[in-house]
């Protein structure tokens, strides 16, 4: 059981051109699969597309397919989606439903939809509160918080709904340095405990490299290079696809060219 | 570290539930109290709908500790008010029962009589909307909606709409500052005027619509349309006392209701 | 009944919300900024009938106006019994919108000047219709003063050339059936609204129009036809001007957008389909 999309193309409705082409990637659960890419190269595009909300809620044309354990998007209805795959926007605020006096109404929102039992919705609601270290917002208003606060709250409203699999659009955009190892260890954590398969789009490569397995870059709506994320992430043609590099391959490449020899560049390319 | 007892329930300050005399009636015998209210005022004609409204409100009003913060509802009303008095009473069509002639203007009796009735109906149903808009949050009224069954789409409209109406009014805000350090005129002649409700109208508007896919996709991604009833959080003590007088009031007003239509009610004063 | 779900999507739930608010601000700052006798508080109640059809509409007018009224804040005056005009009006929308009422229509040469010609005999055919009302010249029932008919003749000229100034520089054939559709739902919402102002306050409303009644008690109207003259005056030219509004509005929205509403695809063009 996986997330998979086989020669998915899509277009958005009124537009001529598609924004994703032939597009073909699994994501497994337990892994996570980084996606990089220049902007407008259709990194959130491909993230609508695997939550199935392309086409299903927005419309549009999708040829090929996408099945989230063997569900098709086609056809199925948006709260059967929801449970199966989360999906975390680039704007936190707009996420938020606006239906919710404070944090932990706003988290618990996704649990109550589903009708499941208060103790359950209490429990997932402090839980995802927890993993992210956002307990002291919970009395907040949703509306008062710092975009920082409310990417992280976003991202606990939808862990609380515990899917198999997690489609993170730039989930980090809003973070210091501090928050943005909390959200990776976070990530890191929710494969390992859950066995969740995640998706996560980030410009932010140095986070990628630590928590991906496998990589995937996107230019012009087309898959340009794939593979284990130490490889595509070193690939010196990154630039090319305005993709910056981790800090580690720079690095390596400043070193190279400045004509650090074996083995001391592989100690310098070495995370610490 | 983890408490021994694991949560079970919200903690308090999710839709906490309001204490106190009258405030901590279930907030559907609140509804009810208040709707009661305002259409016995303004179907029982004359003076005795109104006033015994405005008794029953005088009571809860008291019981709820609610004074002075009755007043700006008070003072809202003196537009609408003055209105009704100033033009009733000198403008009452077919009156002949002169009071006095202050050069053209000749106030009737009649017109007098017919503005205080409309007058009182007017406070009495000021006074129950303020009531109930003091004692009721609107979340803790929504809450209880939701408890009992009402459609998901009912309930999401009355509590977004509460919450959207205060964000609107401040992006409003900030598109007009923004609109008049780059000059626009609020004070001026008409036809500036208009043209200036233009620049602040529109961002508005496009800018709110813009909202309604994402919210619409964010909705969707947390399983807004998914069937049954939502989990109730919080439950507000109701009782069969509060039953009954709920059952009471709504009996009570549909009988005043057709009576007064049928005319039976014409002997009171 | 799935064509009710329909009108329910969640999208419209969302749109909802949004509108009512707008109605508030918008009317709220037009009439405190603008200090005319028009309201333009059923923008939003207008777009939701258009785009979702007519029971949203009637829902959403009914909401802003009870919501504005119970609302913690800002509540308070006349406009909570009045929800049932804003209901009306909304679900007239609606019916429009089904109708395609709303979608643009560009002409040129012949068929732009008929459009004209229908557009500008409308708004005549409906101010006659007002001006030759008996209850204005009966005094039995309740006549009105003679100022009130070049009153109406100088609104119902200046209505007409605004509506054909519009077709003409927007070059658009459907501003004749927007300012029809928009005086029709004025004039059903001033039936609708008399009733209750002078049921339930005394013939009043505690805004600018007051004047306006009481000028026409002044000339011997009774109560209620006091508080249809008033409401014939403002609502017909208030609510065409909100259509027109909502009219732009939707012009400038993207058939993309447009599309995924209920009623959307009545209000796309057919050459831009794609």
């Amino acid at each position: 059981m996986s997330l998979i999309l086989r020669d998915a193309t899509y277009r958005y409705a009124g537009v001529g051109h598609p924004a994703l082409t032939d597009i073909s990637l699994e994501i497994v659960p337990g892994s996570v699969l980084a996606v990089v890419g220049a902007n407008e190269a259709g990194k959130s595009t491909l993230c609508l597309l695997a939550a199935g909300l392309a086409p299903t809620t927005i419309g549009g044309e999708l040829r090929g397919t996408v099945e989230i354990d063997g569900l098709a998007t086609i056809g199925a209805r948006p709260p059967e989606l929801a449970q199966r795959c989360g999906i975390l926007f680039q704007n936190a605020e707009t996420q938020l439903s606006g239906t919710a006096a404070t944090v932990w109404e706003e988290v618990a929102f996704g649990p109550r939809n589903l009708s499941l039992p208060l103790d359950e919705v209490v429990e997932r609601t402090e839980a995802a509160l927890s993993a992210l270290g956002v307990e002291e917002l919970a009395p907040r208003d949703p509306g008062r918080l710092s975009g920082g606060q409310a990417q992280l709250v976003a991202l606990a409203a939808v862990l609380a709904m515990r899917p198999a699999y997690l489609v993170l659009d730039e989930p980090t955009s809003q973070l210091d340095p501090q928050g943005t190892q909390l959200v990776g260890s976070a990530l890191q954590r929710l494969t390992q405990e859950s066995g969740a398969g995640l998706l996560v789009v980030e410009h932010k490569t140095d986070l990628l490299a630590s928590i991906a397995e496998e990589c995937v870059v996107l230019a012009d709506g087309k898959i340009v290079a794939r593979g284990s994320a130490g490889d595509v992430l070193a690939d010196p043609r990154l630039d090319e696809w305005g993709v910056e590099p981790p800090s580690t391959a720079r690095i390596e490449r400043a070193a190279r060219s400045a004509g650090v020899q074996e083995p001391m560049l592989s100690a310098l390319a070495t995370r610490p | 570290m983890q408490p021994s007892d694991a949560r079970r329930t919200p903690p308090d300050f999710v839709q906490p539930i309001p204490t106190g005399p009258y405030r901590g009636l279930n907030p559907t015998t609140k509804l009810v109290i208040a709707v009661a209210e305002a259409l016995v005022a303004f179907t029982v004609r004359g003076w005795t709908g109104p006033l015994a409204v405005l008794l029953v409100l005088a009571t809860t009003a008291v019981a709820a500790r609610l004074g002075r913060r009755l007043v700006p509802f008070v003072i809202a009303t003196v537009p609408l008010t003055a209105s009704i008095l100033l033009v009733n009473t000198f403008l009452f069509p077919g009156a002949t029962d002169v009071i006095l002639r202050i050069g053209p203007f000749t106030p009737t009796w009649s017109g007098l009589e017919a503005a205080l009735q409309a007058t009182l109906r007017v406070m009495a149903f000021a006074m129950s909307v303020a009531v109930l808009v003091l004692t009721t949050r609107p979340d803790e009224l929504v809450a209880d909606l939701e408890r009992r069954g009402a459609p998901r789409g009912v309930t999401f409209v009355i509590g977004a709409t509460v919450r959207t109406i205060p964000r609107v009014v401040q992006r409003a805000g900030e598109i007009t500052d923004a609109q008049r350090a780059r000059g626009l005129d609020t004070q001026g002649r008409l036809w500036r005027r208009v043209r200036g409700v233009l620049p602040l109208a529109a961002p508005l508007i496009f800018g709110s619509l813009n909202e309604v896919e994402e919210l619409t996709m964010a909705l969707e991604a947390r399983a807004f349309s998914a069937a049954g009833r939502r989990t109730t959080l919080r439950v507000f003590p109701d009782g069969t006392g509060q039953r009954q007088l709920r059952w009471a009031a709504a009996l009570l007003t549909a009988a005043l209701i057709v009576l007064s239509i049928a005319g039976r009610l014409a002997f009171l004063p | 009944m799935s064509w009710l779900s329909r009108q329910f999507s969640t999208r419209v739930l969302v749109l909802i919300p949004i509108a009512i608010a707008i109605n508030i601000v918008l009317g709220y700052t037009v009439q405190t900024v603008l200090k005319l006798p028009i309201y333009l508080d059923s923008i939003g109640t207008i777009l939701v009938g258009v785009l979702a059809g007519p029971i949203a509409g009637a829902v959403t007018g009914a909401a802003a106006n009870l919501i504005w009224q119970y609302a913690p804040g800002i509540g308070g005056g006349s406009i909570g019994p009045f929800a049932i005009t804003a209901a009306v009006i909304g679900f007239m929308a609606g019916l429009w919108g089904y109708l395609g009422v709303y979608r643009p229509r560009p002409a040129s040469g012949a068929r732009l000047w008929g459009a004209v010609v229908i557009g500008v005999a409308i708004i005549l055919l409906l101010a006659s219709r007002i001006y030759n009302n008996p209850a204005y010249t009966d005094p039995n029932i309740g006549g009105y003063p003679d100022w009130v008919f070049t009153a109406a003749i100088v609104i119902a000229v200046v209505a007409s050339l605004s509506v054909a100034a519009f077709i003409l520089i927007r070059r658009d054939a459907a501003g004749a059936w927007v300012a029809a559709a928009g005086a029709l739902t004025g004039i059903v919402a001033a039936i609708v609204s008399a009733p209750i102002a002078a049921y339930v306050f005394g013939g009043v409303t505690g805004s600018g129009t007051d004047i306006l009644v009481a000028a026409l008690r002044q000339g011997g109207a009774d109560v209620y036809n006091a508080s249809l003259g008033q409401g014939l005056f403002s609502d017909p030219i208030d609510k065409t001007i909100t259509s027109f509004v909502v009219f732009i509005i939707l012009a400038s929205l993207s058939s993309r957008v447009l599309a995924r509403f209920p009623l959307g695809e009545r209000l796309v063009r057919p050459d831009t389909a794609s």
